[in-house]
């Protein structure tokens, strides 16, 4: 009785022990850009994970002399509007396919499917020259339209998959009570709906805030810039001062970290519950 | 003759009510039509013509088109393409895989922790995580060739600056960094396992090694068929981490289909090379997805019940 006892809990701690070490390995590129930032000039150039003393002079320099707050303001209102459009378009959608059944739903559904199969490498030309064409180069929305159109099918495919499992009976009965549908889509399938609401929310915002390709081309006057693409101009800027500009990287990681860790709850219910309806 | 006339009537009303309901579908539609159908049948007409200095545009056929498949630097891009896809799918579905299997069957108190620790590369901005492992790769100062040293691998240059190493290293970063999306994936399709399927086969002798290769890896076989197509499409729109680390360096030697259509449209300004380009990629992608959802039934998402 003892014995098995014992080889599972010795089986439980080296798999632990195995995991940290892992762990330990996977973090290596986020600790050393920690590290580095809070270097100290003279130890910048250590070819070493961790050095003594630590300073949080880089932060405080690279805070006093850049914009950052508008940069990632500019993140937050392009990250935020997508994420409103495509949650909002994509519930319609997927309602109007899964609870209204509208005749010929189901074709339109597979066509915007097709949108998946789509690598945003081979979108960025035409679209750099349609907003152009509309004027919208260096515009929030000349970012905010495309990303949600890209962003919708894949919202509405988990949004049906959870309203076609919603017990139907509680439409029939809205619909007994007089409700029209926008009643219904608004008091009974968005509820129902809620854990996969909150899963497409999240995992829209993290694909949004990270977008850099799209990004890169439209957005090219530097107020216009977003906390993804202007890495790059810091390494140019600090290239003889690294613990600057990795001070200036933690800072430009760290609000979709924080977020994410907060949130991270939440986004695995929702993927876990999304995985059962499979 | 009445009855008709009320079935008409009822049936008008029902149709002008239902083509209000059709509000429903307009917004997703209108998104598609301007911002993924308009563009990608613009670019696939502007593949066939080829401008000119005075800026008119001729008809050129599938000129465009000889041109690409006759650069040398296009067979660079399809065989990194080629290695980044054969090496970057099937480790992550193996380190992902292993990971979230000790993670769900092994751990309770610090499952939460596991699971949001290896997924952090995948929303640390990929831009800052590029500059990073630059760093790491750098010679003299970085932290590779130090620590490598200790293991008897001597690193003179860095592995990005070498044209026989470059698309190697770039391929690591990409590893490190979606390995956590793997992982959560295959979290998700182990949620699916019945539990009484697990017990029938533990009381049938199954155990350990064999477990988990019998019983375990087929029934995730829905999740790996996803991490199979996700991971083609994610190959092919390969960008930023090749971009910021190499720009396609040194010599072209880590060239992909994202920075090559990135240079033929906005550095060179060859719009008619860069929009064969992005019909090649688009049409590539198109019929490897198909074959993957026809052959193997492979679905787009880990949630949903869609039928491509």
């Amino acid at each position: 009785m003892m014995a098995p006892l014992t080889r599972n809990r010795i089986r439980g701690v080296v798999i632990h022990a195995v995991l940290f070490v892992v762990l330990g390995f996977w973090m290596i590129p986020q600790v050393y850009m920690l590290s580095i930032g809070l270097r100290t000039p003279a130890q910048a150039f250590d070819a070493a994970l961790f050095t003594w003393p630590v300073t949080f002079d880089n932060f405080v320099t690279v805070i006093r002399d850049n914009p950052l707050g508008g940069i990632f303001l500019n993140s937050l209102i392009i990250t935020a509007a997508t994420v409103a459009i495509v949650v909002a378009v994509s519930s319609l959608f997927a309602f109007a396919c899964a609870i209204l059944r509208l005749k010929g739903s189901m074709l339109l559904y597979t066509t915007l499917l097709t949108t998946l199969m789509v690598p945003l490498a081979s979108m960025v030309l035409p679209l750099a020259i349609l907003l152009k064409n509309f004027g919208w180069v260096n515009t929030y929305i000349g970012l905010i339209l495309p990303y949600a159109a890209l962003g919708v099918p894949f919202a509405m495919v988990i949004l049906k998959a959870f309203m076609e499992d919603a017990p139907r009976e509680l439409f029939e009965a809205a619909r007994v009570d007089g409700c029209n549908a926008w009643q219904t889509y608004w008091h009974v399938a968005l509820p129902l709906v809620r854990p996969a609401l909150v899963f497409v929310t999240i995992w829209q915002f993290i694909v949004t805030w990270n977008e850099f390709f799209l990004a890169l081309i439209v957005l090219t006057r530097s107020e216009m810039k977003t906390l993804t693409i202007v890495p790059m101009q810091y390494s140019g800027l600090y290239m003889a001062n690294p613990g600057a500009l990795f001070a200036i990287l933690t800072l430009i990681a760290l609000p979709l970290i924080l977020l994410y860790v907060l949130v991270q709850r939440a986004f695995v219910r929702g993927l876990l519950a999304g995985a059962v309806k499979g | 003759m009445r009855a008709g006339a009320a079935i008409a009537a009822v049936k008008r009303r029902s149709a002008s009510r239902a083509s209000t309901l059709y509000l429903f579908a307009l917004p997703a539609t209108l998104l598609f039509v301007v911002f993924i159908a308009y563009p990608i049948l613009w670019v696939a007409g502007q593949s066939l013509y080829s401008g000119t200095t005075d800026g008119r545009a001729i008809f050129a056929g599938f000129a465009n088109y000889k041109t690409i498949l006759g650069d040398p630097t296009f067979w660079i891009v399809v065989r990194n393409m080629v290695l980044w896809g054969v090496i970057t799918i099937p480790v992550q579905m193996l380190i992902g895989g292993l990971l979230a299997y000790f993670i769900e069957r092994h751990t309770h108190a610090l499952r939460g922790f596991f699971r949001t620790m290896f997924f952090l590369p995948v929303v640390t901005s990929v831009s800052v995580i590029s500059l990073v492992w630059v760093q790491i790769y750098a010679p003299y100062y970085g932290i590779a060739q130090e620590y490598l040293k200790h293991v008897g691998i001597i690193m003179t240059t860095s592995p990005i600056g070498d044209p026989k190493t470059a698309i190697y290293a770039l391929i690591i970063v990409n590893i490190w960094q979606w390995t956590g999306f793997s992982m959560l994936m295959y979290i998700a399709g182990m949620a699916n396992l019945p539990s009484e399927v697990l017990d029938a086969a533990r009381i049938d002798g199954a155990r350990g090694w064999r477990l988990a290769v019998h019983v375990i890896v087929p029934m995730l076989s829905p999740a790996t068929k996803s991490l199979l197509l996700l991971g083609v499409i994610g190959t092919l729109q390969t960008f930023p981490i090749v971009h910021l680390m190499t720009g396609g360096g040194p010599n072209r030697a880590s060239e992909v289909f994202g920075t090559f259509i990135f240079k033929q449209s906005f550095v060179l300004g060859d719009t008619a090379s860069g929009a064969a380009l992005s019909v090649i990629v688009l049409v590539t992608a198109l019929v490897l997805s198909l074959v993957q959802i026809a052959l193997l039934g492979a679905r787009l998402s880990p949630a949903g019940k869609e039928q491509p």
